[in-house]
């Protein structure tokens, strides 16, 4: 039986705007047991523990543009524990990552997920809240040129006390290009004195772009604090012509604006070197954006 | 130097400017008031470019080039500015890395060099502290969260920093403490020179007790109705425009 029939049908909730049976067609791939599509598609799931106390910085380079690129991980993060994670999506193909990330108490994930997109990429992140007074911060921004499909998606479950979640996410789109976000904030009702924002924004930037978002936030307990919001639009017109009446070109000011929108997405607690090199692929995919 | 000869423009279809006249020679400064809805605000974002405002008729020329011919950014290196009444937020972008494009740009259209980054700084440093911008404001991105009157001495560090030829000062007064404001008109009185011609636009005569224009020229309903010396301002502050606009 060829596994497309076992692949996620766009019935299929979770993968609505994502079109992977059609993507992966009649390509032959093995498919694990897992509990979720990704897990499956892997050739395994990379397990790392990070100590309490310890600090860690990952980056992850999904630059394999040839075929389907499909990677599994799962983090645990002991009690203090710290981890930052990078990661950068330039594959043209069929990249796809899911990261199941589990947080004991006090301990601190900063993710940042930078996606060019792909025939169809998916990343995806589910982080459990175990410990109390623990810290999320799960920012992202995508850029899907045309023909280009990025799809970002994400559950935060909050089952501890006082947990402490940013998520902000942002994209762009190109014609033709389809971007997708996708969030699920869930605070069981032992999370009391959640603290938790979602925000994603996005910028349509031609005629014939498309960008779907779903955020989603489902709160079971009563003394917490959560916002979300959602919005999808074009660049600032006013912001445009005030850059132009300074002598800035028209594309070049577009260029500005559209970098100082996705920049914001960039944890500040980063490497400064880090930083640098994101900005410079974002700005370099504007540079070719306006050729 | 800054010519505008029986000037039309209708935003959305509706003439808002009915064939304005004006001339400002070089080294002048003009005042430009006028009540509420006589148009002002049109004047300025038409002389600048913007989209949605429609020239039907007239000319605009700045030391011969015509303006109306030009994208805004063209009419920004040929030497025009605009201090905006309500001037625009930029969140991410930094007034510095802003000004550092507005510069270069302007000297790249002119054929010039980039300007060397210490020396640019050293340049929005120096005019930041005669306008009393606390230096770490540079770095926050432009406009956002600012005060009315921090978005004001923004607009006259852009002014300082990119010395135009020709600036249009657009309700400059508007949202200024009294304090703020005569930092403000020091600095666009420092921006005097022989060879630099300003136009002030206000509704209100304040904001002309710190700025001295050698000319004023009352604006009603899309015209220029009446223009004279510096003791015009004073009469309007005390008769109103009620006069004025009756007669146009």
């Amino acid at each position: 039986m060829s596994i497309a029939l076992e692949l996620p049908t766009r019935r299929n909730e979770a993968w609505k705007y994502s079109d992977l049976r059609q993507a992966v067609g009649a390509e032959r791939h093995v498919l694990r047991d897992g509990r979720d599509i990704i897990e499956r598609l892997a050739p395994g799931t990379q397990r790392s523990v990070i100590a309490p106390g310890e600090a860690r910085l990952f980056v992850e380079r999904m630059d394999d543009d040839c075929h389907m690129d499909a990677r599994s991980f799962e983090f645990v993060l002991e009690p203090g524990a710290s981890l930052t994670r990078v990661v950068v999506q330039t594959g043209k193909d069929l990249p796809l990552s899911v990261a199941r990330v589990r947080l004991g108490a006090r301990a601190k994930y900063t993710q940042f997920v930078l996606a060019f997109g792909g025939r169809l990429a998916r990343l995806e992140t589910h982080v459990s809240v175990e410990g109390e007074d623990a810290e999320v911060t799960l920012n992202g921004a995508y850029l899907a040129g045309r023909g280009q499909h990025a799809d970002l998606t994400s559950t935060i479950n909050h089952q501890a006390r006082g947990a402490t979640t940013r998520q902000l996410i942002k994209g762009v789109a190109r014609k033709g290009g389809r971007g997708v976000f996708q969030g699920k904030i869930v605070v069981e009702r032992a999370a009391q004195k959640t603290d938790a924002r979602q925000h994603h924004r996005g910028l349509l930037l031609e005629d014939g772009a498309e960008i779907f978002a779903k955020p989603e936030l489902m709160i079971h307990a009563d003394d917490v604090q959560c916002a979300h919001g959602n919005t999808a639009g074009g660049l600032d017109e006013q912001a445009l012509f005030y850059m132009r009446s300074r002598g800035i070109p028209a594309s070049q000011a577009r260029s500005l604006l559209i970098e100082a929108f996705l920049a914001e997405t960039i944890p500040a607690s980063l490497p400064e070197d880090l930083q640098d090199e994101l900005i410079g692929m974002i700005r370099a995919w504007l540079a070719e954006a306006r050729s | 130097m800054f010519d505008v000869a029986g000037l039309h423009v209708a935003v959305g279809g509706a003439e808002i400017i009915k064939g304005l006249s004006l001339s400002v020679p070089a080294g002048e400064t003009h005042a430009i008031m006028g009540p509420n809805g006589s148009g002002k605000s049109t004047l300025s974002y038409a002389l600048s470019g913007r989209d949605g405002y429609e020239v039907t008729a007239g000319a605009a020329t700045l030391n011969g080039s015509d303006l109306l011919a030009l994208e805004p950014e063209e009419r920004a290196a040929a030497g025009l500015f605009l201090s905006f009444q309500y001037p625009v937020e930029i969140p991410g972008l930094s007034a510095i890395a802003f000004l550092k494009a507005a510069i270069n740009a302007q000297r790249k259209s002119r054929g010039q060099e980039p300007m060397p980054a210490p020396e640019l700084l050293q340049l929005m440093r120096a005019k930041a502290e005669t306008l009393k911008i606390d230096q770490e404001m540079l770095k926050r991105p432009l406009n956002v969260g600012f005060s009315g009157g921090e978005k004001k001495r923004f607009e006259a560090l852009q002014l300082a920093v990119l010395a135009p030829k020709f600036a249009i000062l657009d309700e400059t007064d508007s949202g200024l403490d009294i304090d703020a404001l005569k930092i403000v008109a020091a600095s666009v009185n420092a921006a005097r020179a022989p060879d630099r011609g300003l136009l002030v636009i206000t509704h209100y005569q304040r904001l002309l007790d710190y700025i001295k224009p050698d000319r004023v020229h009352v604006l009603a309903k899309g015209r220029i109705i009446a223009s004279g010396g510096p003791e015009l301002a004073l009469e309007l502050e005390r008769d109103g425009y009620d006069k004025y606009v009756r007669a146009a």
